[in-house]
């Protein structure tokens, strides 16, 4: 009953329904649909969102028969794609440096551009075309193991605001040139940088994320930061250089951004911090930070645990705080110090909102049991304090619960977990 | 908005009935909210909100109950995602015509849920399957598809591929048969090693007293013998040709000075041996071209192949060494265009072949681009600048054999 036209089920839904379906599928089965039917076939052709790798084409065990093809597929799929393309990722580990891909770029620049994602192989290092530089509408980069150049003429990318920078060979002052240049940025990941000191200058950040071996950090001007997350590799050299540096890391780094609410340090950064930390009163108060996740804190040095009480004392509004420690148990057992905790911290302070802690790989040293009992001391709205001991302490356990009954809480709800794995 | 008040809602289709819902519930479609909001509508029956066309009485229902669902807040996602999983599971009529109504109203997370579903049916499926399912009309032509290589399409680059393979498939067969005459009989070996001895060095009757005997056992034995040095004539020319560049060693000088004659022999036994090895050919759709031509093509063939796996330096020199050599048939283009064309020939072949080789699938379904690409030549597309006659290869021997 009627006519093929009524039997159709679905070419004549609107094109935006039908890009929104082709654009949920893999490319290969989007381009497939060509040849359907004489309506479908070239239906594909005005995708905005291009996805590839290597799932498009049959795999083998010759790379570079499988390079090809894939190269072959793209530059197809390119040649007979009509109007704009707004999001384009290639994400595979065969290919490598490449012209075509330089071709693909130049393509993508002259068609509107908005997000680009390239993630390509562990061999040499694809260097990016200067026709990179010219999209102008580009609000998303994402590039791993590439070599950026950008000429001397770039002006930045206006409308760019999202950054993610992995593995990526670029010289320093570039990168700083770079985000300076981008009014708009709002979210910055670097990764894997090798000794890197940077500035960073960017008005509307929001969202910053840094791993590496970096020499320096500086937030110059990032005035609304919320979230950071910041994992520190440190070398030997780069920590003889603090030695002799006289800057307090401290207020460089944590010192400009009132509107952090979310911060999470991995691996050194509190020895980071600690360097050059002159226990002064900070000028900042940060009224919203909620959350604090420290990793890697070494609950021997005091330096490091000045850093951790200069950051909770400054947060009034601190909701949950997760440390890990790291301690070498031999070496602390001769802690010294240990009424540091009644003369140093003013006793008037009290965390009003802190609701949740969590310890982890709590060796049991004295400054650790120190500490958590401050904590419940002066948290009046504790909810849960958890702490899991770290894998290698097995006789210490029994002390630290014994320890750890003893302390007086200042809430009435609060609940302590010892977690055994 | 207190509770238990109801919009009243009409579809407008055939069976336009009215329907009242409750207000929240109706609020979650955009659309309908738009209409009571902006123009008042929806308040009783005489100012019912009139839907579009798309949405009848059997999809409105399943939206409200989409929307029943999901406008309650507090929802988790867990149950939210439970609740559509489930909700999703209808015909693929039903979910298309849902897509179409929800669009209409601009329920967004309803699109988007059923486009997902729609995503999924279409994924990892063939075209046929495709086709089935959403009753697609299967109006493309045969070009267009470009159903690889099982039809012989006027496509003289499909036509040299397709033969390249016949004749790969013809050398296996042939290299079966060898094995199981070997294990047979050896007498009939040694012969061959004769004849072929004999076709080196001139001797023509023997060739054509194999030929005429009428002895059908005996024949079948021939008919081996001659597949078998035709297959090894074959293999000694493409062996000569690749060594045309090397200082030849003095058996194959001798074997190279043979080749006039030996192509002279390969082209004087034409039938019997190419029409035994026709029969054989099952479903092969080189059945058309005459015989005569056959064996000439075959050779065409091997050569390409050969060149589409060689690099092009390589071929140059060896294009312009047997240029020398042999002259059959007259240039119509002149040099360098013919090399140009040549050039870009082959690499447009060679992206299929290799295309083609490794991934059946990709050239299936690209069907325009293959038609499309074009040589490099100044004028656009091959078929205009090298007309292809009706049997299609006269003018493409020219352009391989380059002379």
């Amino acid at each position: 009953m009627g006519d093929l036209l009524d039997r159709d089920l679905i070419s004549n839904l609107p094109q935006s329904i039908i890009e929104s379906i082709l654009t949920r599928l893999p490319i290969r089965d989007a381009i497939r649909t060509s040849c359907l039917s004489t309506k479908w076939r070239y239906k594909w052709t005005t995708l905005t969102h291009l996805a590839f790798d290597e799932k498009c084409v049959t795999l083998s065990n010759d790379r570079t028969l499988v390079e090809r093809t894939l190269i072959d597929f793209i530059t197809r799929a390119l040649f007979l794609h009509q109007g704009p393309v707004h999001k384009f990722q290639l994400s595979t580990s065969y290919l490598q440096s490449c012209p075509d891909i330089d071709q693909w770029i130049l393509f993508l620049s002259r068609n509107d551009i908005k997000e680009l994602v390239l993630e390509l192989g562990e061999g040499e290092w694809f260097r990016v075309p200067s026709c990179l530089f010219y999209c102008k509408k580009l609000t998303r980069l994402e590039l791993f193991r590439c070599e950026l150049d950008p000429p001397p003429a770039f002006k930045g990318f206006l409308c760019l605001k999202s950054l993610n920078l992995h593995q990526v060979l670029v010289a320093p002052d570039a990168i700083e040139s770079l985000i300076s240049s981008c009014p708009l940025l709002e979210s910055l990941a670097l990764s894997y940088f090798d000794s890197l000191a940077l500035n960073i200058r960017a008005p509307n950040l929001k969202y910053l994320c840094l791993e590496g071996e970096f020499k320096d950090i500086c937030l110059e001007n990032t005035p609304l930061l919320v979230a950071i997350s910041v994992a520190m590799y440190m070398t030997d050299d780069i920590a003889e250089h603090f030695e002799q540096s006289s800057n307090c890391n401290f207020i460089k780094f944590l010192g400009g951004i009132p509107r952090l609410e979310r911060l999470v340090g991995h691996i050194y950064f509190t020895k980071y911090l600690s360097i050059g930390n002159d226990q002064g009163i900070l000028p900042i108060t940060y009224n919203h930070l909620k959350i604090i996740e420290l990793y890697q804190v070494s609950f021997e040095d005091m330096k490091e645990i000045l850093v951790v009480l200069r950051l909770i004392t400054n947060s009034p509004n601190l909701q949950e705080l997760q440390i890990s420690g790291s301690s070498n148990t031999l070496a602390a057992i001769e802690a010294s110090d240990l009424d540091f905790w009644e003369k140093q911290c003013p006793s008037d302070c009290a965390f009003g909102r802190l609701k949740v802690v969590k310890m982890t790989d709590m060796s049991g040293v004295p400054h650790e049991m120190e500490f958590i009992k401050f904590l419940l001391k002066k948290s009046p709205v504790l909810e849960t304090m958890s702490i899991t001991p770290c894998a290698y302490v097995l006789d210490g356990r029994l002390n630290m619960l014994i320890e750890l009954v003893s302390f007086k809480r200042a809430s009435p709800e609060a609940e302590i977990l010892f977690i055994q794995d | 908005m207190s509770e238990g008040d109801m919009a009243v809602i009409k579809p407008e289709t055939a069976d336009g009935s009215i329907q009242q819902v409750e207000q929240e519930v109706a609020m979650f479609c955009p659309m309908i909210c738009q209409e009571n909001i902006q123009k008042g509508m929806g308040s009783s029956k005489n100012h019912a909100i009139s839907l579009p066309e798309r949405v009848n009485t059997s999809m409105l229902s399943l939206i409200i109950d989409y929307c029943r669902f999901h406008q309650v807040p507090g929802r988790s996602n867990k149950e939210c995602k439970a609740f559509d999983e489930k909700y999703i599971r209808m015909d693929t009529k039903k979910l298309c015509e849902l897509t179409s109504a929800a669009d209409s109203l601009q329920l967004k997370p309803l699109v988007d849920l059923t486009s997902r579903a729609l995503a999924r049916i279409i994924e990892g499926k063939t075209p046929e399957e495709i086709r089935e399912i959403f009753h697609l009309p299967d109006d493309l032509t045969e070009e267009e598809k470009l159903e690889p290589l099982k039809n012989s399409t006027d496509d003289p680059r499909i036509r040299l591929l397709n033969r390249l393979y016949a004749r790969k498939r013809r050398e296996l067969q042939e290299r079966e048969k060898l094995k199981n005459a070997e294990l047979e009989e050896e007498r009939s070996d040694d012969r061959s090693v004769d004849d072929l001895l004999s076709f080196i060095n001139g001797e023509i009757g023997d060739s054509k007293g194999i030929k005429t005997s009428k002895n059908k056992k005996k024949n079948r034995r021939r008919k081996d013998q001659q597949k078998n040095t035709c297959l090894y004539e074959a293999n000694e020319i493409h062996e000569e040709s690749s060594n045309l560049k090397f200082a030849c060693p003095s058996d194959e000088v001798n074997k190279f000075r043979a080749s006039p004659s030996l192509t002279l022999k390969l082209q004087d036994l034409n039938d019997d041996s190419l029409e035994d090895m026709v029969d054989i050919d099952d479903g092969d759709i080189d059945d058309e071209i005459d015989p005569a031509l056959k064996e000439k093509i075959d050779r065409e063939v091997e050569d390409f192949a050969r060149r589409l796996n060689s690099d092009w330096p390589q071929r140059i020199q060896e294009i312009l060494a047997l240029g020398q050599e042999r002259r059959r048939v007259p240039v119509s283009i002149n040099g360098r265009d013919s090399i140009r064309r040549y050039a870009s020939l082959t690499v447009v072949l060679s992206s299929i072949y290799s295309c083609y080789t490794s991934n059946q699938s990709v050239l299936r379904y690209f069907p325009a681009f293959v038609l499309v690409e074009d040589i490099q030549s100044g004028n656009g597309s091959y078929k205009q600048n090298i007309p292809i006659s009706a049997n299609g290869w006269n003018n493409f021997d020219q352009m391989l054999t380059g002379f």
